[in-house]
């Protein structure tokens, strides 16, 4: 009896003690974690990746060939990406063909920019990509070649009261 | 009325004191499952599980994909633990193709692998708690997922499914100043479970709940085939990462924690013990990792397997061993892939320990037994 109630004590003193801990949740629309690097890339010459966060994909207009390797990494993975024409003239893209990206099917894998032999396809920090309708899910080349701005502000900090994202 | 139907189908008997319950399978307490209970009163006279409510065909799937396209869809079964998932599936088709892989690669490999096994024990623990309605055990487990989290996602760029492995290492390096982040937030969190003790594992209400329920002897443990936490809580010491290490776990001092009574506490505490272990396997792994290096073999752009082969491998995921068969003719995708999960041969097991249990001990009994659903179906 004497075991019973001190271990209900101990639990309820523990519990307690949690009272002067410090919060741990991250405020999600006010606070934004902070992440390593600029997003996922790849680097062909030595076929290793550099760590980053694997978000909305960036496309650099004048290294693309329209090779489709991207597209055809895609094939048995999500379907995600479509070659489209578009209307400007690069002198290394004879077809004037680059990837369209479809992000209510893209499962952020990053194969993508693994099969990326041209320095051409890079993934970001972005990761807010709701949209009211399917369609404002597809992103043609010229969305993809904005760099988006990425809020981020908050990081894990261990103090002596707690972990918390200060 | 012939007997070839599926349980649960058949026309029963009405008897007049065994009514018959049917337990999910939408997802109130047993998972994306059914389990058909038969009671007599409050007692449980015999239990038929009914999984496959969710699979998928991985397996089918594998082999319309080539050896780097298998990748994000395979690790789909456990999201929580994509990692281990992944684990025997690269390192068969290394096998296969007859990669060699870098020694950091390795060591990365066993960091990843170690985080994603707390992460799920974690989610595991978080449900376990609740399903006792102790819900401080569902929000502070929940919440402490997440320093892990936040160190795979440094690494993987992703939080969930982080299709990290591949056939000749891991995708990319560690990040810069990764080292020191892992070891504060690997300690705090190692810091941060010691305290479970004090709430839940010690404690007495828990432990009258869970003691002495849902007994599985050694004999039987061995008979039913059931693996990880479940075997190691019947007195049975068996941890793949100890007896058939792979890739760098015979340099790391691995202790597998063992437990003899076999009760549904016993089960729920080995993981527990077990997370402690992962953390100090994290620390040896970073202190004994090459500091520079490669983590990634070159390779061409469509492996092919060198004519009929087959490999068969199998790793120490969060819910025991975890295989995975290919056989390869020849080709780009493989001729066939099949995986045997740890949850499934731990479920055949539930039958036998909820016989003579009192109904409300069910959930605490079937989740200890380390099951997830999706990974059973595949």
């Amino acid at each position: 009896m004497t075991n019973t109630a001190t271990g209900i004590i101990r639990a309820l003193n523990s519990g307690i003690k949690h009272i002067a801990t410090k919060r741990f949740t991250l405020r999600y629309p006010e606070e934004k974690l902070k992440f390593v690097g600029d997003g996922y890339q790849f680097d062909p010459s030595t076929g290793v990746g550099i760590a980053g966060l694997k978000g909305r994909h960036m496309l650099f207009h004048d290294h693309c060939t329209g090779c489709q390797l991207c597209s055809i990494a895609c094939e048995g993975v999500a379907e995600a990406i479509a070659m489209v024409k578009v209307p400007e003239e690069q002198k290394q893209n004879k077809k004037s063909i680059m990837p369209q990206i479809d992000y209510g099917k893209c499962v952020f894998c990053g194969l993508c920019v693994d099969a990326c032999p041209f320095y051409a396809l890079y993934m970001t920090n972005d990761y807010e990509l709701s949209s009211f309708s399917k369609e404002g899910l597809i992103y043609t080349p010229a969305q993809l070649a904005v760099k988006p701005y990425v809020e981020q502000d908050s990081e894990i900090v261990i103090t002596k009261y707690g972990a918390t994202h200060g | 009325m012939t007997a070839e139907l599926p349980p649960g189908l058949a026309i029963q008997k009405v008897d007049e004191r065994i009514m018959t319950l049917n337990v999910g399978p939408q997802h109130p307490g047993s998972g994306h499952m059914r389990i058909i209970v038969q009671i007599d009163g409050d007692y449980i006279v015999a239990c038929d599980p009914d999984p496959g409510y969710v699979h998928r065909g991985e397996e089918k799937m594998a082999e319309y994909r080539n050896y780097i396209t298998n990748i994000p869809h395979l690790e789909r079964p456990v999201i929580h633990d994509s990692c281990n998932v992944l684990y025997p599936y690269v390192l068969g088709v290394e096998e296969l193709l007859g990669i060699e892989v870098p020694e950091r690669a390795k060591y990365v490999r066993v960091i990843c692998s170690e985080l994603n096994r707390c992460i799920y024990t974690m989610y595991w623990l978080a449900i376990y708690g609740i399903f006792l309605g102790h819900s401080t055990m569902f929000m502070w487990p929940a919440g402490d997922r997440e320093l892990l989290i936040d160190l795979m996602e440094k690494i993987s760029g992703a939080r969930v499914t982080h299709a990290h492995f591949v056939p000749g290492g891991v995708r990319n390096d560690l990040p810069p100043n990764f080292e020191e982040v892992c070891l504060r937030q690997v300690n705090y969190f190692e810091k941060r479970i010691k305290e479970y003790a004090a709430v839940f594992y010690d404690n007495p209400i828990l432990i009258s709940r869970t003691q002495d329920t849902g007994v599985l002897s050694r004999e039987d443990a061995i008979r039913l085939g059931t693996t990880g936490s479940v075997l190691r809580a019947s007195g049975v010491d068996y941890d793949l990462r100890q007896k058939e290490p792979y890739d760098v776990y015979e340099e790391l001092d691995v202790h597998s924690n063992v437990m003899k009574e076999g009760d549904s506490y016993a089960r729920s505490k080995v993981p527990w013990l077990d997370m402690m272990e992962s953390c100090n396997i994290i620390r040896q792994a970073l202190q004994k990792m090459p500091k520079s290096g490669s983590v990634r073999v070159k390779l061409k752009p469509n492996p092919k397997g060198k004519g009929l082969d087959s490999v068969y491998k199998r790793v120490e995921s969060g819910r025991g061993s975890l295989g995975c068969h290919i056989v390869s003719d020849g080709k780009v995708e493989p001729y066939r892939l099949k995986m045997s999960v740890g949850s499934f041969r731990n479920l055949i097991a539930l039958p036998y320990l909820l016989k003579g249990e009192k109904l409300g001990n069910m959930p605490s009994v079937y989740w200890s037994l380390n099951y997830w659903p999706v990974e059973a179906d595949r």
